[in-house]
C-alpha cells in the first residue's frame, strides 16, 4: 500500500509547450512510452490500483484521441503540401495513418480491460487476456512512435514555416480549449 | 418532436429580443454581407456559427460537396446576385475532412441521383488517381481530394464569367479555399486565395502532389 501511495501520477503536459507544436507532439510521444510503461506494470499487479487504472482511461478518452487529431488532420495535411518529392513523406504518412485506425481498435480494447478491473475491483493480472492486449498496444505505440520521431518529426521541422508553425499551435490549443489570438492569450 | 423546433425559436428569438430589442427591426431593413459561403449540406458544418458570424453578415449556398458546378444555375443565380448586387467582398469555400459526397464519389457503391451530382469530384478523383491510390490508408485519400475539391471549386470560380467581370470592372473580391473538421470545429486555410485573373493562373499552375 505505501508503494502505492509513493506512486507517481502521470505528468500533465505543460501547456506553454503548445507554443512550439513540434516539441509539444514530442512530448506527447515521452508521455505515450511512459502510459506504455504503466500498462506494463499494472498488467502484473493483482491488486486494483483504482487511481492508476483511471488515469489511464482518462488518457484514452481524451489524450490520445486529441493527439491523433492533431496528426491526422492537421500535421500530416500540412506535411502533404509542404514536402517535397524527395522526402517521399506518402509511404511514411501511409503508414503511420494504418497505424492510428489500428490504435482505436487496440486502445478500445485496452480501456475495456480497464474498465472490467474496476468493475471486478481486481489488478490486470487477473484477467487471462490482459498480457496480450496490453503487449499489442506497447508494441504498436512503440514501433509507431520511433517512426515519428525520428522521420516525421525532423521533416516538418525542416519544410514547415514559422507561420505554418504559428498556425499549427492555435489549433493544438484551440483542440485543448485555450484561445490564443496573434501574439497574446485570452 | 417538430414541436420542439418551433419552440426553440420561440426561445431563440425572444433571448435576441431580450439583448438587443431592436434587433430584428434593424435587420429586416437590409442585408449587406460582405461574404459568401459555399459550403457542404452536412449537418455538422453550420455555417454561421463555426465564423462566428450574425444573421445579415453571411450569404450562404450549400450543396452535397461544397460544389460550384458552372452549369447549375441555383449556384449561379447565388454567384451572380451576391456579386452584382450584394457585391460581396470575398467568396469562401469551405470543405470538410471526411465529406460523405467526396466518400460516394471515391467508391464504386451507387446512391442514385446523387452520383450524377457528384460526377466532377469522381472525375477529379479519376484525374489524379495514381497518386490518390498512393495513399494507402482510405480515409486519407477522401480527405485528400477534399481538399482537392476546395481548390477545384476555387479555380473553376475564378474562371466564372461573373466574377471576371467583376475583377475588369474593378470590383474588389477575393475567392478562398478552406476546409473543416468535424473531429475538432476548426477551418484550416488552405492558402489557395486569389484576387485577379492572374492569381488564378498561377494556381492553376501549381502542383497538386509533390511529384507532379
Ligand atoms: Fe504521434
Ligand atoms: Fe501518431
Ligand atoms: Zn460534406
Amino acid at each position: 500500500m505505501a508503494e502505492k501511495a509513493k506512486r507517481a501520477g502521470l505528468e500533465p503536459m505543460p501547456l506553454d509547450l503548445l507554443n512550439e507544436p513540434l516539441v509539444w507532439l514530442f512530448a506527447e510521444h515521452y508521455r505515450h512510452r511512459d502510459i506504455c510503461a504503466r500498462l506494463t506494470r499494472l498488467s502484473t499487479e493483482v491488486v486494483c490500483d483504482e487511481p492508476a487504472l483511471r488515469e489511464v482511461i482518462d488518457f484514452f478518452e481524451i489524450d490520445l484521441p486529441l493527439h491523433i487529431i492533431d496528426e491526422e488532420d492537421d500535421l500530416f495535411p500540412l506535411l502533404r503540401r509542404r514536402c517535397e518529392p524527395e522526402d517521399q513523406i506518402e509511404r511514411v504518412l501511409g503508414m503511420l495513418s494504418l497505424d492510428h485506425s489500428r490504435d482505436q481498435t487496440a486502445a478500445a480494447k485496452v480501456k475495456d480491460l480497464m474498465e472490467r478491473a474496476l468493475e471486478k475491483q481486481t489488478g490486470l493480472a487477473c484477467l487471462a487476456d490482459a498480457g496480450t492486449i496490453i503487449a499489442n498496444f506497447c508494441a504498436l505505440q512503440k514501433n509507431h512512435i520511433a517512426l515519428e520521431n525520428a522521420v516525421v518529426l525532423p521533416i516538418a521541422r525542416l519544410r514547415l514555416s514559422d507561420s505554418d508553425l504559428g498556425a499549427l499551435s492555435k489549433r493544438l490549443s484551440a483542440r485543448r480549449g485555450r484561445f490564443v489570438t496573434t501574439g497574446s492569450e485570452e | 418532436m417538430i414541436d420542439r423546433l418551433l419552440d426553440n425559436n420561440l426561445s431563440w428569438a425572444a433571448t435576441r429580443v431580450r439583448i438587443d430589442p431592436g434587433y430584428f427591426q434593424r435587420l429586416s431593413l437590409q442585408q449587406s454581407p460582405e461574404y459568401l459561403w459555399i459550403g457542404c449540406s452536412d449537418s455538422r458544418v453550420p455555417a454561421n456559427e463555426i465564423v462566428g458570424l450574425d444573421p445579415g453578415e453571411l450569404f450562404v449556398h450549400r450543396n452535397i460537396a461544397n460544389l460550384a458546378p458552372p452549369r447549375d444555375i441555383n449556384f449561379l443565380s447565388v454567384l451572380q446576385y451576391s456579386i452584382d448586387i450584394l457585391k460581396v467582398r470575398h467568396i469562401i469555400v469551405c470543405g470538410h475532412y471526411g465529406c460523405g459526397g467526396v466518400r460516394a464519389a471515391l467508391t464504386e457503391q451507387r446512391y442514385g441521383l446523387i452520383d450524377h451530382w457528384l460526377q466532377p469530384v469522381a472525375d477529379l478523383a479519376h484525374e489524379h488517381e495514381s497518386h490518390l491510390q498512393a495513399i494507402s490508408d482510405f480515409d486519407t485519400r477522401v480527405n485528400v481530394a477534399c481538399e482537392h475539391n476546395v481548390r477545384t471549386q476555387v479555380e473553376s470560380l475564378g474562371k466564372n464569367p461573373f466574377v471576371k467581370d467583376a475583377w475588369r470592372r474593378g470590383q474588389k473580391l477575393s475567392i478562398h479555399g478552406w476546409i473543416y473538421s468535424i473531429r475538432d470545429g476548426l477551418l484550416r486555410n488552405l492558402e489557395i486565395s486569389v484576387d485577379r485573373p492572374k492569381a488564378v493562373d498561377a494556381l492553376s499552375k501549381r502542383p497538386w502532389f509533390p511529384d507532379d
